[in-house]
Parts: C-alpha cells; structure tokens; sequence
C-alpha cells in the first residue's frame, strides 16, 4: 500500500516538473538564427508545452551535445541547413551516441536544400535512404495544392494518416476532420530498409514519386522510388526507446502552412480545405519529444499462489520449486501529453505476453488486465501458472515492443529448485507402498521369531557346522 | 609423359559427348541394374566419367583404391572388403533405387588417368557426387571427400558417413553377414580342447594347483604392469627408434614417453632386483654349507647394489636433475 | 628414520610394555612425519587450496557449514551450469564435507576458532597420519614379524604415489578415501580371520563412509567378492568367509545406497554386479555344504559340486543376458574405459581428454614408489610363501591394482598401498633373517600362522623354493652387508620421498613459481588476479563462460556462475560451450545470447610459454563438440592439408576464424615491433595482423597475458549488425546504398 503510495507521489513530481517525460531542453539548430521566424508557431507550440528552446548554428563553437559524458540537452531539432558540413560537434559518430543515451532527434529536411552529409550518414547507419543531394522531388500529378503548385504538383495534399496496421494506435491521424489534409511541400521522400525498429508515420499516395528535376526535368526514367515505398513522415526508435523522426518537408513545420487554404485539384473537385499541419506537427514533434506513447513499467511482482504454503505472502522471491503455481503482476502506465494513463491494449488482437523461459520459453502465457490491483494511472495485468517439472535458472520475461510505443522488456530472474528430501509423499501415504511396508514388518517378526526358537532350542549333541554358526 | 594433357583432354571430351547422349535417368537405370548384379560397380576411366557426369539427378559414392599388391597399400586392403560389404548391404537393403545412389570402385589400374586428372597422390580416397539437379540437388557439383586420416574404417562409420550427407532418404543399415567358419572352428576348437583337458586331467591338475606356478604368473604380470606396458598397449609407442646416427635408442627422452624395448628392459631390471631380493630373503638362510651362504649373499647383494645403482642411473636419464645416484653407476 | 626402530627394538629388553610403548612412540613419530613432509606448500606459498577440483569442495564445505546439513543435503546450486543448475546435493560424494564440517564444529564446541579454510587445507595431511596407522594394522594381519607392521606405516607415510593426492591444501576426496581404503581392507581381513559379525559389520561401516567420500569405492566393491570367489575356487570356502563376507555385503549395500548419487546403482549397475553375484553363490555353497554334512554319500556330493558350478554359470549367464537386455546397466562409461583401454577415446572424448585418465609410463611408476617397485614382487612372493586367506588378498590386491595404476596414472593412488604393505613384509622379512644375533644353529621354520588352512598347505602345497628347512645366516659380515645395503637404500628411500615431494608435488597449480635468471624465485599470480578483477568488478551474477577446466576456480575464486565446469556431467552442455569456442563469431554469437553469458575467459600461454593453456586444449573442445554436431564443427579443419596442427600464418582459415584463436591472440601483435609477434610457447612467428574482434570486446588482461577476460556486447542499440556497428565506429561511412542493390527489396507493412 505504501508502495502505491510513493507511486502516486512520484507521478505528481513526474507531471510537474517535465511536460515530456525525458526532460525539457531542447536544441533547435538552424542554419541562421533569423530563420526561426519561419517557424514561430511551431516553436510557439513547443515552448507552450513547457520546452526550453535554446538555438544554435552549426557554425558556433559554444554548440556541443555532451558535457563531461553527459547530455547537454534532451531533444534536437535539425531545420534544414545549406552547409555541407555540420562541423565537429555533429559528427554522425556523436550524433550515434546522442541516440545511444536517449536522447531524440527532429530531423527537417527539404528538397531545395542539401543534406549534410553527417546527417546523411546518420540515416544511412538508420538503414533509410535519402536520394542523392538536390534530386530528390516528391510530386503527385493527382493530389497537388491547385493554388500554390498548380505547375510543379509538388505540393501535395494528404489525407491525415489513418492506422499503420490494425493493431497499432493512430497516433497521428486521429480525430482530424474530413475537410483536413496535410499540405506536404516540396519535401524529400526516404526508402527504408526492413529493419523493424523503422516505421513510416506518413506514406505518399500511390500516384506519387520522386524525381530529379534537374536533370529529368524533360522526361523522367530511373525514379528513385515511387507509390507508397516512398515514406514521408518516417519514425525510428531505437532499442532503448531514444526516438528518431525524418521529417521530408521542413516547409510543414512553417507557419505559412499552419492552418492554411489550400484547393484540391480540379480533378478531385477542386474544393477548398484546411491543412491539418498544425496538429500533425504537434503529434510528431510531441511522440519524437517523449510526450506520447510512452509505456511505463511502474511495478512488477511474483509471488507463490499456494494457499496453504506459508511462503506465499513473499514477493519477489528468489528461488521456487518445481511444480508451484505461482502469480506474476506487472503494472504498466502510457503517457499522454500531460499525464499518466493506464495503459490498455490498442486491439483485441494484440496480446501483452509473459515467457517463463530456460534457453527456450517453457510458457508462453497472456497477462490479463486485474482491476483489484489498477490505480487510476496504471494497469495491472497479471497471470496464474503452475511452473514446468524441469529445474534451473528461469526468466519472468515481458518482452513488449510496438511501433509508436516505446518498448518493455522487462527480465526478472529466479531459480526454480528441485524437490526437497522431504517434501516428496511418506511412503506409508502411498497406497502402492503397502506391500513393500507388510513385508518389511513380516520380515522382522519373521527374524525374531527364528531367533527366539533357536535361542531356545537345545543345541544338537556335536554337529560342528552348527557350533561355529553359533559362535 | 608429354603426350598425357593432349590424351587427357582428348578423353574427357570423349567422356563428356559420351554422357552427353545419355540421360542423367536412363544412366542411373543401368548403372543401378549393374549395382543389382554386382556391386560396387567396377569402374574403368571412361565409365567413371560417364557416370560422373553433370547433371546427375543421383548420388555416386565411389572408392577410388589400389588393390594391386605392387603399390602396397595396406589401408586399400584393409577398407575394400568393408567397402564391399557397405554397398552389397545398402543395395539389397533398397533393390528399387529409392535412395538414389550408386556405388563404385575404381582400382588405379583401371584408371590411372582419372588419378592423375584428380591429382590424387594417395589411396583410397572415397568421394561422395552429390546430386546437381533434382529434389536432392547440391549446391556444388564438386564431390565431398570422406577422410581417411584415423586408419581404415568400420562399415559402420562410413555409413552414417553417407546417410548423413544423404538426408531424407532411406538408409538401409549395414548387415554383417554371420561368419560361421570361426563360429564353427571356435567350437571345434572348444570341444577338442575340452576333452583333452579331460583324458589329461590327472596330469594338468598338479600344475593348476601348483603354487609356484602361480606365483611365477603373478610376478610376471605384476613386473609387466609396473614396468608401463599398458602404456605401450594403449599408446602402441615404437619397439625401438632410431637416433640421428643410424644407431638404435634404446630409452625415449622425456618423462612421459618410452619405447617398447625400454620397459622390457625396465621389467628385467624389476625382475633381477626382486629375484636376488628373494633369494636372499629365501634361498640363502636355507643353505646349509656357510661357505657357499658367504659367496651366495655377497654374489647376490653384489648384483641387487649393482642393479640398483644402474636403474637409477637410467631413471636420472629419463628426468634430468633427479639428483641422487648410487656407485657405480654415478 | 624408518631404520631405526630397528635398533630401537632391538636394544630394548624382550618385555612386551616397553615394547608397545615403543611402537606406540614410533607410530606417533611416523604419523607426525608424514604431516610435516605434506607441508611443503603451506610453508613456502601460503594455506591456499590448491588445483580445481578442491576448489568446489571447498565451496560445498563453507555452504555446509554456513547453513547445516540438510540445506547442503538438498542443495540446488543455481551458480553452476547455468541455466540448468545443479542439484549438488544429490550429486556429490558428502563424506569429504562432512567430514570437515564435523572436525569444524567439533573444534568449536571444544572453543578453538579456527577458519574452516586451514581445515580443508590441513585435512588431507592429518588423514594421511591415519592412513600410516591403518597401514601398520593391515599390514599386521599379515604376518607376524613385529617390524613389518612399523616400516607399512613409515612407507605408507611418505610414499609420494600418496602424497602426491594428499599435500596439505589437496582438499580432494582421495584426502580421506585412502584411509578409509586402507583401513576397510583391514576391517575385512580382520572379519574374515575371526568370522565375526562384529568385524563384518564393522567392515560395512566404513566401506559405508568409504562410498560416502569418493567414486573409487568400486574398487572395494570389486576387489572383496573377487578375494571371496578366488578362496572358493580354492576350496577354501568356510563359515568364517560366509559370515564376513554376508555380513559386509547386505550392510554394506544398505549403507552405500543411503547416499543420494550412489540411490539404487548397487543393484542396477554392472559395476556392482559381482558382489550380488559372489553373495547369491555363498548362499548356495552354504546350502550345499550343510547338505554334505547331512548326507554323507560319495555321489551325491560330487552331483551337489557340479550343481553348484552349473548354477554358477547359470547365475553368469543370466547376469549377460539381464545386462543386454538393458535391466542392469552397463558398465558405466569411466569405468568400462578400464578394461577396453581404446574406448574412451573413441567414444567419450571428454574422459579421455583428463590429464589423470592417461596411461602410466614406467618412469611415473618409480617416481611415485622409488625402490618399492621392486621390493613389491619380492612381498608378493613371500605372501606365496605361507598362502593363508589374508595373504590371497594381498595377491589379488596387487594383481589388479598394478593393472588399474597401468591403465590411469591417478589408480597410483590405489596400488600404492598394497605396495606398500607388500615392500614392508619382504623389508622386514629380510631384516628378520639379517637382523639376529642368533647364532646360526637350525631354526624352526616360520612360525604356523593364524588360519587353519595354512598348516596343511604348507605341507600338500608348498612352494619349491621352502621345501627345505630355515637354518638362517651364518656369517656376520654377510649380515653387515645387507644391513647396511638396506640401511642405505632406505635412507636413499627417504631422501627420494622428501625430494620428489618438495619438488613435484607442493606447488598449488593456482600460483605459479618460475626462476629469474639470479635464481631468486618469482611467483606467477595471473589466476588471482584475474578471479580477484572479476569479483570486483563484474555483477555478482554476470555469467562466465569459460572451458570447464576453470569452472571450480571461477566459481571458488572469483564467486561468479559459470556454463561449465569440472563436475563434467553434462556432456552436451560443454559440447555447447566447445562449439561457442570452435566456431566464427557470427555463430558463436546467438549461443551466447542464448546462455545469457556476459564474460568469456581464455587462458593464453604464448606470452610466457605456459603449456596448459586453451590453445592447446582447443583440439579437445572441437573433438568434444564434433561429438555432438559433427555438420558445424569438424577437427579436420583445424588442421592445414599437411596434417598439422599450426597456429601461425598457415593456419587454416577455420582456425583463424574460431572465437578461442581470436580471443587468445587479440591485440597480441601490438606487443611486439611489427612482424616479430612470437608465441613462445608454440615458438612461432604470427602474422603481421591480429585478429579482429566485433561481438565482444576485451575487458581484462592479466600481468602476464595468461588470463584474458572479454565481454560480450548487448545488441546494437540501432538494430545494425555487429561487423558494420564496429566498421561505423571505426570511422568507415556507409556509402550511399543508390544504385547498391539491383532488385531493392521492398518494405510491407
């Protein structure tokens, strides 16, 4: 009950101090400092959510991510810069370790303007492909802004991201109107590799793809990619849930598409409609910042289910025996912009999933959702099960990764022991012993009656065999 | 041995027009009709090409060896009856060619040629064609090579050998055949032996319950033990070797190793020092002429000092810096 | 020293007291000098324990000892052998432990502090006192010399084929199951002289403890029905043998299957078939002979014999075809090795591979016994002289015993005693003769000794060589010079002992001592230093994945869970770690993710020439893992096409590849200017680059490069594979993967 207690404590604290869950210092870093004006809603929005914007330019020497080994700052965001290189402070190399001590990255690029080659590097270590500098155009001769592009359709109107599978929760597309698109402008589309750490948030349509306007302006062979493998929105966490977004159009993030008019074509209508790009910048900057789907193991406890057994109020006990049934709890929180949220299941086809595994998983079993023990931040789910008759070394493993939700993987060691000399059944407890215990008696009455008759039998008069077995 | 490349290349070209007009099916039909005859196939330079041959929708195992005592390839002839009784026993255990494999020999008489394009400088050498087209089909054509290098080996082993590299396919096992003449020669021997311990019992009798001869029994195995022959039966270490100056070395250098005429040595030495330790112990207090004792006990105690003195010598030759020593042998 | 109890006794008046205060004396001396000579190593190191496997029973001692018997006896030690575990409890030979634990709690209640460590150190010495005494009651029973007894004790004492198992911090089970060896023998031959239950009993009792501490109670279990069957077949049969032996038997085997390894073996196994077979037989042979004595008819009688020899080889046949048909086991394993000296190697390279399993050459044979090696024919044949029971036993003893000490040098251990009571009587024999200041005028023959069979048996039966009388020696210088040739191949006898001992067998395998070129002594602490890094800075259940050989010492040492080690039941599961060892990176990898092992250590000797290092034990972990997977490891590949075994620039590229060469020769070129890299103890030159290492990383490298410990890397926080991860903090970019890949393989989700 304390524990719960504390708990509840710890979530105030948490909810106070930080609006993201891993801290507020963020570092925009533009090529100068005036382009920021481009930006102001943005970043207007950033600092309402509690951030402390500080801005630097690659060029400037006080600009450094680490400090004595640790993070100088939580978040970067990465405008588009004109210089090739970003200097020895952003070396891809530190910008590895930056990701490696979760730290997260915004990364904004644009077709008008080349990509650093550090940040080029970086993504290719990603296992995503950017087309080589200045080459890559998204356009879509079917869903372009009539009014902006109605030349170069390279402006192009999205409806909001829906699920990327049904199993996973819509972050990103959620509750946008039917009248709101996304106005992605000349932006870069990626190819990802199949990695699964990877996940495209925004896909171009399937009329759309990329070209080179230079030197295809004429007539276009050899596209870099096309249709939906062409991602461009794309989210990348890695395995210790430091977060990566690729953001292939900086022009989403200015104000001049915040809340704008924008024409479909004609083909499509031609009807007016408002960009959805305000929010969608909220949500991507939000997940990268840690501000959503973040899951939270609050507590995890195993304990004997045995009634009768007076070990069983232990938690967390180092060892068991074979053949116990035992219960394993874990609570689990998501949070939400503000605040902590029970976490619950995006579908009914999705399971959270407990291994009792040696080597190989000996169970593999679905924890369910126990009300009695829930709190209004938190869920538990919890699971009743008999251990295997095989002694050793064995994990209480959850291993929970989705895209979009920073990943659990949760490992809780305990020996499982054989069965003590005596806590295997007395013999005389088994019905099938009986037998064995009737002769044993029969042969020790057996004994002393031979011994009483020979003591008490006169020896024979000379019979030397006998003689000597008597002495 | 100019002309050779020329014929070589000549000949394969003639094997390969020759496997040419034959289909992989219809050459693994009569070849395993032939197998079903006789097997292993006896393999000349052309057959062995033909059947060879890519592609090849079967397996071909064959042991390419030389029986011909003039090449004195012990292990040839250690393996080829093992050899025989291998395919005769996988052949009639699958007569349908379910498994899909063929076995042949080819002896270096018949085929020098395939030796020499081979490069094979030594025999036997078995190798395993896999499959090139298929359901079984191996990823490279190139034979796989059995490895000799532990001696001749059992049927047995060079079967899982193959049904290993023969995976989901019928292994017929390996069926010795029972060898009656030694059954029956063991039980002739047996009951001739029998009954003539029988007829001379009364004469056989003193000696088992003899005591000395026991006791001789006893001392020589326990000399032959102490002495390291069980390392030589294990290890099988040379009788004598060599030292670099055509002479004979008679004790091994090193602690941990020893010759088979050492330890012969050694068990005489053993043997000396304990007779003489036993007739003094024994013979001597029981002669009756002093004068004789006199010379026996010093005879004897000269021999066992002697004795003595020279194992431990041999023994500070075996491990250097063994520091004591007894004359005169210092 | 062992002279001059001779001179002793013979100056001292004929009066029985001050005689058995004087043996009483010598025997104390005796068992006092055999402690002092196993000090060597307390006195120059330290009170360390020595080797590998002490260390475990070290470990089991203190856990005994810390939480009571019935804690240790259902021991499930999750430190080993992980993640299976081991139940130790049920998989160890207790008496050892209990042995100390008992000695420790005995000095406490008696209020003596004393570390449990300097008891398992001294233990093994202060048993060997005892063991001295045994011998000089063992040898007792044999004859009636009063000196033969006194000189069993002294060489028992200080034979190094003993010492060389029992110097103080050997802390092994041979420490105690020698004694108890020698002293079940005495109990035995006592019970069968007297035919008293008691003795019988007895006898059991400590052949109960004998099963208790150590695996080679099969020789006892053996070697009495062996004795037993030889006396019948000389038709010796008596109620004295059928009562001993009865006896012995059913307590015995009750006591022995108390003991949770040993459970129902005594009825299973072949091992202990014989004695079950020799008991049913007496059974018979006592039926028979109470028939005989009741009805005395020519015919009859010899119709029972034959009956009893047909239900003998009934009884043999039956055993086979049980055996076959698989209700008793085989032979077990080890066991069979010994008779079917090839088998090992074929079939379980993983015994065949223990130094302590191979062959004895005959220099090992008179390093450990010196010139009892010969004196040994010269007893056995005295015990011919006068064939009493006792004296069969001695006989047999020494047959087999020499045999098994043939086969695996560490069965010196079980030989050396019966050579040691066989030496004494021929000794003692000789000195009898030469020792007398009789004059030489006809004596008796040697006195009839205890045993009814013997009277006749020198008369029907005798050897040739006693046929005519002892008159004794006349001359006295003959006298003086076998004396004193005696007198000097003793004293050499000691010095042998005493040398051999400081020299060979008192340095604890754990601390290395080398010479510096001034002579002064330098010790070599890599093992310490390496177990002392690991327990300091390593989590205290960070997984070491090691050869097995180092399990015991990582587990005593350095107090981390190991995958393997030197209780090697698991056949498979050093198989695992061999093919971890023998593998390329790329493989070995997943399997250990897979054992979750944090740390690899090797053990590397081509700094300092060390020869027990991992390279040259490597052969045995491919040939232990080809057992197992003989597609993915094959011993062939390790050696280059001319057959040689080469770790230099012509190794083969398996070789080069396997994780154990990368581990030990890692960084190593960077020791030396370029080029000259040399493995000192293989005396080789190694290539110009070293090997490259990308799924772990060096973690510790002890003083002189004889331990290294490397740890196992986490998977690549970005998802990449090890070899590019490594390759990008290198510093070598990716290029831009364009027009890399023709078809590029497109995503699905």
């Amino acid at each position: 009950m304390r524990s719960l207690f504390s708990l509840c404590l710890f979530l105030l604290a948490a909810v106070v101090s930080a609006v993201s869950t891993s801290g507020n210092r963020l570092l925009v870093i533009l090529d100068d400092v005036a382009d920021k004006a481009n930006y102001s809603k943005f970043l207007a929005d950033l600092e309402g959510r509690g951030f402390q914007l500080s801005f630097e330019t690659p060029k400037s020497e006080s600009l450094t991510l680490f400090h004595l080994g640790e993070r100088t700052y939580d978040h970067v965001i990465f405008f588009p810069i004109k210089t090739k290189g970003l200097g020895p402070n952003l070396t891809p190399n530190i910008l590895v370790d930056f990701l490696n001590a979760k730290g997260n990255i915004l990364l904004a690029i644009s077709s008008g303007i080349a990509t650093p080659n550090s940040l080029v590097s970086l993504l290719a270590e990603l296992d995503i492909q950017l087309p080589a500098d200045r080459t890559g155009l998204v356009v879509d001769h079917f869903n372009y802004d009539a009014s902006s592009a109605p030349e170069k359709h390279d402006v192009l109107l999205l409806p909001p991201p829906g699920r990327l599978r049904p199993d996973i929760k819509d972050f990103f597309g959620a509750g946008a109107g039917s009248n709101e698109v996304l106005a992605f402008s000349r932006g870069v589309g990626a190819v990802l590799g199949t990695g699964e750490l990877l996940t495209p948030i925004l896909r171009a349509p399937r009329t759309a793809y990329s070209y080179n306007p230079k030197e295809q302006a004429e007539v276009v062979d050899d596209l870099f990619a096309a249709g939906e493998q062409l991602a461009l929105v794309t989210a990348f966490q890695a395995r210790n849930s430091a977060r990566l977004t690729l953001l292939g159009s900086a022009e989403m993030l200015q104000d001049t598409w915040f809340d704008a008019e924008v024409t479909k074509p004609s083909a499509t209508g031609g009807r007016k409609a408002k960009t959805f790009n305000r929010e969608f910048a909220k949500r991507v900057s939000g997940w990268t910042f840690n501000e959503i789907g973040v899951l939270r193991v609050n507590w995890i406890e195993h304990r004997l289910d045995e009634p009768g057994n007076s070990a069983s109020n232990e938690t967390n006990p180092k060892i068991y025996r074979i053949k116990n049934n035992v219960k394993y709890t874990i609570s689990l929180s998501e949070y939400a912009w503000t605040n902590w949220e029970p976490f619950t299941l995006p579908s009914d086809d999705d399971a959270l999933q407990l291994e009792f595994s040696m080597l190989s998983p000996f169970h593999r079993l679905e924890l369910t959702p126990e009300t009695a023990r829930s709190t209004p931040e938190s869920t538990a789910y919890t699971v009743h099960f008999r251990l295997p008759d095989q002694h050793g070394i064995f994990n209480f493993k959850v291993n929970y990764k989705r895209p979009f939700l920073s990943n659990v993987e949760e490992k809780n060691t305990v020996s499982v022991r054989h069965m003590a000399h005596d806590e295997w059944p007395r013999s005389f407890a088994i019905s099938g012993a009986w037998p064995w215990i009737a002769g044993i008696g029969v042969t020790v009455a057996g004994w002393l009656a031979f011994c009483a008759v020979w003591m008490y039998s006169a020896p024979p008069l000379t019979d030397k065999g006998e003689t000597k077995k008597t002495q | 041995m100019r002309w050779l490349p020329s014929f070589l290349s000549v000949s394969l070209l003639a094997a390969g027009s020759l496997a040419a007009r034959k289909s992989s099916e219809e050459r693994f039909k009569t070849y395993h009709a032939k197998s079903l005859s006789s097997t292993p196939v006896k393999l000349g330079d052309s057959t062995y090409r033909e059947l060879t041959s890519t592609p090849r929708d079967y397996t071909v195992a064959v042991l390419l060896t030389a029986m011909d005592p003039r090449f004195g390839c012990q292990m040839c002839r250690d393996f080829g009856p093992e050899w025989d009784l291998l395919s005769r026993s996988w052949v009639n255990g699958d007569k349908a060619g379910e498994s899909r494999i063929v076995f042949g020999t080819l002896d270096f008489a018949d085929g020098r040629d395939i030796f020499m394009s081979l490069g094979l400088q030594t025999a036997p050498v078995l190798f395993l064609y896999p499959p090139t087209v298929g359901p079984h089909a191996a990823a490279s054509p190139d034979p796989i090579r059995y490895d000799f290098t532990s001696g001749a080996q059992q049927a047995e082993q060079v079967h899982s050998w193959v049904a290993r590299h023969l995976p989901d396919r019928p292994h017929p096992p390996v069926k010795r055949p029972i060898n009656w003449v030694k059954w029956i020669s063991t039980f002739v021997i047996l009951s001739g032996g029998l009954t003539a311990s029988y007829v001379a019992w009364p004469y056989i009798l003193p000696i088992i319950q003899s005591r000395t001869v026991w006791a001789a029994v006893t001392l020589i195995s326990i000399l032959l033990f102490t002495s390291g022959h069980m390392f030589n039966h294990i290890r099988n270490v040379p009788y004598v070797a060599g030292d670099g100056k055509g002479g004979i070395r008679y004790f091994a250098n090193g602690f941990q190793n020893q010759y088979g005429l050492e330890t012969q040595i050694v068990a005489a030495m053993y043997g000396i020092l304990a007779l003489s330790g036993i007739s003094l112990a024994i013979k001597v207090p029981r002669i009756s002429d002093p004068k004789a004792q006199g010379v026996a006990v010093f005879v004897w105690a000269a021999i066992l000092f002697v004795m003595y003195s020279f194992l431990i010598s041999i023994f500070r030759g075996k491990n250097a810096g063994y520091p004591f020593a007894l004359p005169p042998f210092m | 020293m062992s002279a001059d109890p001779l001179h002793a006794l013979a100056s001292a008046g004929k009066a029985k007291s001050t005689r058995s205060v004087l043996r009483v004396v010598i025997l104390a001396l005796i068992a006092g000098a055999a402690i002092a000579s196993r000090l060597f190593s307390v006195i120059r190191f330290e009170s360390i324990i020595h080797e590998f496997d002490p260390w475990f029973n070290f470990r089991a001692t203190k856990y005994l000892v810390a939480h009571g018997f019935y804690k240790f006896w259902d021991w499930f030690d999750d430190r080993t052998w992980h993640p299976l575990g081991r139940v130790t409890g049920g998989t160890l030979y207790p008496g050892l432990m209990v042995t100390s634990g008992v000695i420790y709690h005995a000095l406490r209640a008696l209020t003596i502090p004393v570390d449990i460590r300097n008891i398992c150190v001294l233990l093994a010495p202060g048993f060997s006192g005892l063991t001295a005494i045994a011998a000089y009651l063992l040898t007792n029973e044999m004859t009636t010399s009063n000196s033969a007894g006194l000189l069993a004790a002294a060489f028992m004492g200080i034979a190094p084929g003993y010492i060389s198992r029992s110097v103080a911090g050997s802390y092994d089970n041979e420490a105690i199951a020698i004694f108890l060896l020698v002293f079940t023998f005495y109990l035995w031959i006592k019970a069968l002289k007297q035919g008293s239950m008691l003795w019988g009993a007895l006898c059991a009792l400590f052949y109960g403890y004998m099963v208790a501490s150590w695996g080679g109670y099969a020789f006892i279990t053996c070697l009495l029905p062996l004795h037993a069957f030889v006396l019948i077949c000389m038709g010796r049969y008596s109620t004295r043998l059928y009562v001993s032996y009865t006896t012995w038997y059913a307590l015995g085997t009750l006591a022995s299957m108390q003991i949770p390894f040993v459970g129902f073996l005594p009825v299973k196994t072949s091992e202990h078939m014989p004695a079950l077979g020799i008991f049913g037989f007496l059974q018979l042979l006592a039926f028979l002979d109470y028939v005989r004595s009741a009805i005395p008819s020519r015919q009859f009688q010899t119709f029972l014999w034959v009956f009893a020899g047909g239900s003998f080889g009934l009884g043999l046949a039956a055993l086979a075809i049980a055996t076959s048909a698989g209700f008793i086991a085989p032979w077990s394993g080890r066991f069979y090795s010994l008779w079917d000296t090839g088998y090992a190697k074929i079939h379980i390279p993983i015994i065949a591979s223990v130094s302590e399993h191979q062959p004895t050459a005959w220099p090992a044979f008179f390093f450990d016994l010196n010139m009892l090696i010969w004196l040994f024919p010269v007893g056995v044949y005295l015990c011919f002289q006068e064939l009493a029971d006792q004296h069969v036993f001695i006989v047999v003893y020494a047959l087999f015993g020499s045999y098994f000490a043939g086969v695996m040098v560490r069965l010196m251990l079980t030989l050396t005693p019966v050579v040691c009571v066989a030496a004494a009587i021929a000794v003692s024999t000789l000195l009898d003769i030469y020792l007398t200041a009789k004059s030489p005028k006809p004596v008796e023959g040697q006195p009839a000794d205890g045993g009814d069979g013997a009277a006749k048996k020198a008369v029907k039966s005798g050897l040739k060589s006693t046929s005519k009388p002892l008159i004794g020696v006349y001359g006295l210088y003959s006298k003086v010079a076998i004396v004193g040739a005696l007198t000097v191949y003793l004293l050499l006898f000691v010095l042998h002992c005493t040398w051999v001992t400081s020299n060979a067998y008192s340095s604890p395998s754990v601390v290395l001592a080398s010479r510096l070129p001034d002579g002064s002594q330098h010790i070599i602490d890599d093992y310490r230093e390496a177990y002392q890094w690991l327990r300091q800075n390593t989590r205290e259940d960070a997984k070491i994945m090691s050869w097995w050989d180092y399990g015991y010492q990582i587990g005593g040492m350095a107090d981390r869970p190991t995958l393997v080690d030197n209780n090697t039941w698991n056949n498979t599961h050093i198989a695992t770690v061999g093919k971890a060892m023998s593998s390329r990176e790329e493989v070995s990898y997943p399997i250990m993710r897979q054992h979750e092992v944090d740390y690899v250590l090797v053990v590397f000797g081509g700094l300092l020439g060390y020869s027990g290092d991992d390279i040259n034990k490597f052969l045995w972990m491919v040939r232990i893992a080809e057992g197992i997977w003989p597609d993915e490891v094959s011993e062939r590949a390790f050696f280059t096409p001319r057959g040689e075994y080469r770790v230099d620039g012509d190794a083969t590229e398996t070789m080069k590849n396997s994780l154990m060469y990368k581990m030990s020769y890692y960084n190593y070129n960077k020791l030396f200017p370029p080029g000259q890299a040399m493995d000192r103890m293989r005396g080789v030159r190694l290539p110009e680059v070293g090997p490259s290492l990308s799924t772990i990383e060096e973690a510790f490298t002890s003083e002189n490069w004889i331990i290294r410990i490397y740890k196992v890397k986490d998977l690549d926080n970005l998802g990449r594979d090890h070899a590019s991860a490594a390759a990008f903090d290198r510093g070598h970019k990716k290029k831009k993967a364009t027009k890399k890949r023709g078809p590029r393989l497109l995503r699905v989700d």
